[in-house]
């Protein structure tokens, strides 16, 4: 406990005192106080070993001195608004113990040539984050359905 | 297979049937593929001799073909099935079957090509034969006994759909062929359940045969019919046959394109999926589409077409039997054009603001605007243009318009300055396309029928290969494909043989049936009253107008040609464009712009952004052939007409009732609310444009014409057709033209 108050003193004598409260915002360390959630999390940082940072800045970390099936977990990066959609598929094996090798090493595998990237669940977001087929009439990029191709005037 | 092995294995039939008495299992050494149970015995069924069944009436001839006995003694009697048909001498059996009412199953014979017998398909037995006889190649004699429903014909179908389904590969799904297929059709109806092959089956490597025909050298049965169509029809010596037995292909001998403007027609008669459509392949199944019978309106044939549609959209055009147009074929450009139906459109009203941008307005907008200027220019400074794909309908609307707004320079376009309208006959080709098979003597005068009507093209070689008629061809040097005499490229040629003096005229002098075909390009030039006179000089001397036979014919080059001189669209004055202050161009897309005074008001009407709009003040947008109705006549005077296949593209309309609209805008009325009406007053003009689908022959001959006594021109004729795939505003925005002259015409 001593080391971290000293740790803190340290920290906002190098940074000075703004920079050292954006950080702690940014961090989500404020969050914390009416998210139990985020601070259980934050708390069980402590010790943990961080395995790998995903496109998103999701951290995943790791501690095998934890109870057996809470050694994986993941701080998402967005600190008031976090879901499990978040998390790409590549590092969600990892994270629910399915496989040991982690996003980074599977994201190796993955096939340069094709697979669009990962969207997170946007459901009751509002219409234009929701996805609707091509041919929907929401849909912003809709599909042609003329076929024929007019003439475009030029400038004679 | 032959007869003997059938009759080998019925006997080891028999006596395995005898050895199973002892023992049970040798009966799988025969393993018969025989589908119906009553064939696996045939000796022994053909010995029992039922009582026959009382006959079902005769059937009606297939496709109700009529036959046309040339000769009446020369008519023999055959049976097919026991029924008696009387048919010409020198028939086949399978034109026998076909007058009797039976279609016999045959892939390589085709009724417009020679007879090669090599597909086998057409087995039948005869009664006294000792083996089932191709009945395509077999002469029907008097008294045959020709029996195609017996177990014995039904076998040997069935051996030879086996043998040929051996190398065929088993892709029907991915085939553009599936679903129109004669090998399909007849496997489902004369083959076996099942093969009994089991090794691997052969593959040919694909020919490149151009940009639209797509081959798959794979499915290919040999059939041959696309080497004697090019050989006998189109008249190039491209494809052939290449090694023998299993490794027999077809293909072009040396790496090269087949280089015809018939091409296309390889498609629809092969009988599998070898040969299909390249700008086709895989956009649609044939059972999706819809069907409208129509007319081709990219020459002045009017080759019958059918126009197949899904949704909006054109998919391809094939040929409709007209025996006395097009027979069964059409030329390349007919076929593939449609891809330019979908390019380039003119969808929306536009006019020109003062800063030269074009701006997409209401159809009311654009009409003011024109009935405005309209009003403010003198009666004679308005000038009208009908295009080359005009129907006759709304050239009768423009011309009353314009006549009605006082003017009356009027005229469609290719039919020169002073067009000689008095005399149908100084127009049409008058021996009519299909008596041109008859002439035995031809004068092709400043016309390459092969780029300007290639159906036409296809009669003319049908003459020279079935009657030996003689070519001569006066014009520049060009490309012919039968052999012609290439008398000169000039007017003096002709008025040597006008004289007398050459002797080409001693050969039309002595022919039975002279045929003269003057070029419509000639109607551009300005010594034409001179030519075209010269020509019925020659016709007159050598008898060739006589009243059995009319050899002095016109071949015209657009297909609203022949509709605009019937109904009249002459110009007043020769110089009327040079002097127009308002110019109406109904689709004409080859007026010389330059031509045109830079104050003149320019109005555009018509499907296609082409070079006429480029210079154009209001563009009003119209529909195309395949989206309106309309009366065509071709260049023999035969009326046709065009159905709407597809709807109309953005908000045109159809051209008449765009003038209909103006001329209310303008204040005078046309008389007439619907086609219908338009027709009625067609009729007081020009009747011969209503009777649907018949030639109405010009009633006087030319050679009523006085005499013109003009100076010619010595200088040669000139091509009228520079590049055969592109010739009007559909065919210059399809890029599959495109590809074919830069790939085809490359010399």
């Amino acid at each position: 406990m001593a080391s971290i108050v000293r740790n803190t003193f340290k920290a906002i004598k190098e940074k000075g005192l703004g920079t050292f409260l954006r950080e702690l915002r940014e961090e989500g360390y404020l969050r914390c106080l009416p998210d139990g959630n985020l601070l259980q999390t934050k708390i069980h940082n402590i010790g943990g070993k961080v395995v790998g940072v995903d496109l998103y800045g999701n951290k995943y970390y790791e501690n095998l001195n934890a109870q057996y099936g809470r050694h994986r977990w993941v701080e998402y990066a967005s600190k008031n608004r976090y879901n499990a959609s978040q998390v790409p598929p590549e590092w969600h094996g990892w994270l629910h113990h399915v496989t040991d090798h982690t996003g980074d090493e599977i994201l190796m595998l993955k096939p340069s040539r094709y697979g669009i990237g990962h969207k997170e669940n946007f459901t009751g977001e509002g219409d234009e984050k929701i996805y609707h087929s091509k041919g929907h009439a929401l849909n912003p990029g809709q599909r042609d359905w003329t076929r024929y191709q007019s003439w475009q005037p030029g400038k004679n | 297979m032959g007869l003997g092995s059938l009759t080998s294995r019925a006997m080891i039939r028999r006596a395995s049937t005898i050895l199973n008495t002892t023992r049970s299992h040798n009966f799988s050494l025969v393993r018969s593929i025989v589908s119906t149970p009553e064939l696996k015995n045939t000796a022994s069924a053909a010995a029992e001799a039922t009582p026959d069944p009382p006959l079902p009436p005769p059937r009606p001839p297939v496709n109700n073909a009529r036959v046309h006995f040339p000769n009446p003694e020369d008519a023999i009697e055959v049976f097919v099935d026991g029924y008696s048909v009387k048919v010409p001498k020198g028939f086949t059996v399978l034109q026998a079957c076909e007058v009797a009412g039976v279609d016999i199953p045959r892939f390589c014979y085709h009724s417009r090509l020679s007879i090669a017998g090599n597909c086998r398909m057409c087995l039948v037995e005869v009664e006294k034969s000792p083996k089932p006889v191709a009945s395509c190649a077999m002469p029907a004699l008097p008294g045959m006994k020709i029996k195609t429903d017996t177990p014995i014909a039904k076998k040997a179908r069935e051996g030879v759909m086996e043998f040929l389904l051996m190398n065929h590969p088993l892709d029907c799904p991915i085939c553009d062929q599936g679903g129109e297929c004669d090998l399909q059709d007849q496997s489902m109806a004369f083959g076996s359940d099942r093969g009994r092959f089991t090794e691997m089956k052969r593959s040919v490597v694909d020919k490149n045969l151009g940009p639209l025909v797509k081959t798959v050298m794979t499915r290919c049965i040999q059939c041959t019919r696309c080497v004697r169509f090019a050989s006998e029809v189109a008249g190039v010596e491209d494809l052939g046959i290449l090694g023998r037995g299993s490794g027999e292909e077809i293909g072009t001998y040396v790496e090269q394109l087949m280089t015809s403007e018939l091409s296309g027609n390889v498609i629809d008669i092969c009988p599998v999926g070898a040969l299909t459509s390249k700008p086709f392949a895989f956009k649609a199944r044939n059972w999706e589409l819809k069907g409208t019978e129509s007319i081709d309106v990219t020459d002045a044939v009017g080759s019958n077409i059918r126009i197949d549609s899904r949704g909006p959209e054109v998919m391809r055009i094939t040929p409709r039997l007209n025996e006395d147009v097009n027979e069964e074929w059409i030329s390349d450009k007919t076929r593939f054009c449609y891809d330019g139906l979908k390019r380039q459109r003119l969808n929306d009203p536009m006019i020109r603001g003062s800063d030269g941008r074009f701006k997409a307005v209401s159809w009311r907008d654009a009409l003011d605007v024109i009935a405005e200027v309209m009003h403010k220019v003198k009666p004679e400074e308005i000038v009208g243009v009908a295009g080359k794909l005009s129907d006759a309908e709304s050239m009768m609307a423009l011309k009353d318009f314009l006549n009605k707004m006082g003017s009356n320079n009027i005229w469609c376009e290719g039919n020169g300055g002073q067009p000689q309208a008095d005399l149908r006959s100084g127009y049409l080709l008058n021996t009519g396309i299909a008596d041109l098979e008859t002439a035995d003597v031809f004068l092709l005068i400043g016309t390459q029928p092969r780029v300007e009507a290639a159906m036409v093209n296809a009669r003319i070689r049908k003459a020279v290969r079935s009657n030996h008629a003689k070519v001569g061809y006066i014009g520049p040097a060009t490309d012919l494909n039968y052999d012609y005499e290439h008398l000169g490229t000039g007017p003096q040629t002709l008025q040597e043989i006008a004289e007398g003096t050459h002797s080409f005229f001693s050969a039309i002098k002595n022919a039975k049936n002279p045929a003269i075909v003057v070029g419509a390009g000639l109607f551009e030039r300005e010594d034409k009253d001179a030519i075209l006179s010269i020509v019925e000089t020659i016709a007159k001397s050598a008898n060739v107008i006589r009243p059995d036979w009319n050899g002095l014919n016109v071949l015209l080059l657009n297909a609203a040609q022949a509709a605009s001189l019937d109904l009249g669209l002459v110009p007043e004055s020769d110089k009327s464009i040079e002097s127009a202050k308002f110019l109406y161009l109904m689709g004409a897309d080859d007026v010389n712009m330059d031509k045109v005074p830079s104050d003149a008001f320019v109005v555009y009407q018509g499907h296609h952004g082409d070079q006429g709009v480029y210079r154009a003040n209001v563009i009003l947008p119209a529909s195309a052939f395949s989206e309106k109705e309309g009366t065509y006549a071709n260049t023999e005077g035969r009326a046709q007409q065009t159905v709407p296949a597809v709807p109309t593209v953005g908000d045109a309309r159809d051209d008449w009732k765009i003038i209909r609209a103006l001329s209310e805008t303008a204040g005078v009325n046309l008389p007439y609310d619907s086609l219908i009406d338009v027709r009625e007053r067609i009729r007081t003009v020009a009747p011969n444009l209503l009777s649907m689908d018949e030639r109405e022959p010009a009633t006087f001959s030319t050679l009523i014409k006085p005499e013109i006594k003009k100076e010619i021109n010595p200088v040669p004729f000139k091509p009228s057709i520079e590049n055969f795939y592109m010739t009007d505003s559909i065919t210059r925005a399809s890029k599959i033209m495109a590809q074919c002259s830069s790939q085809l015409l490359k010399k």
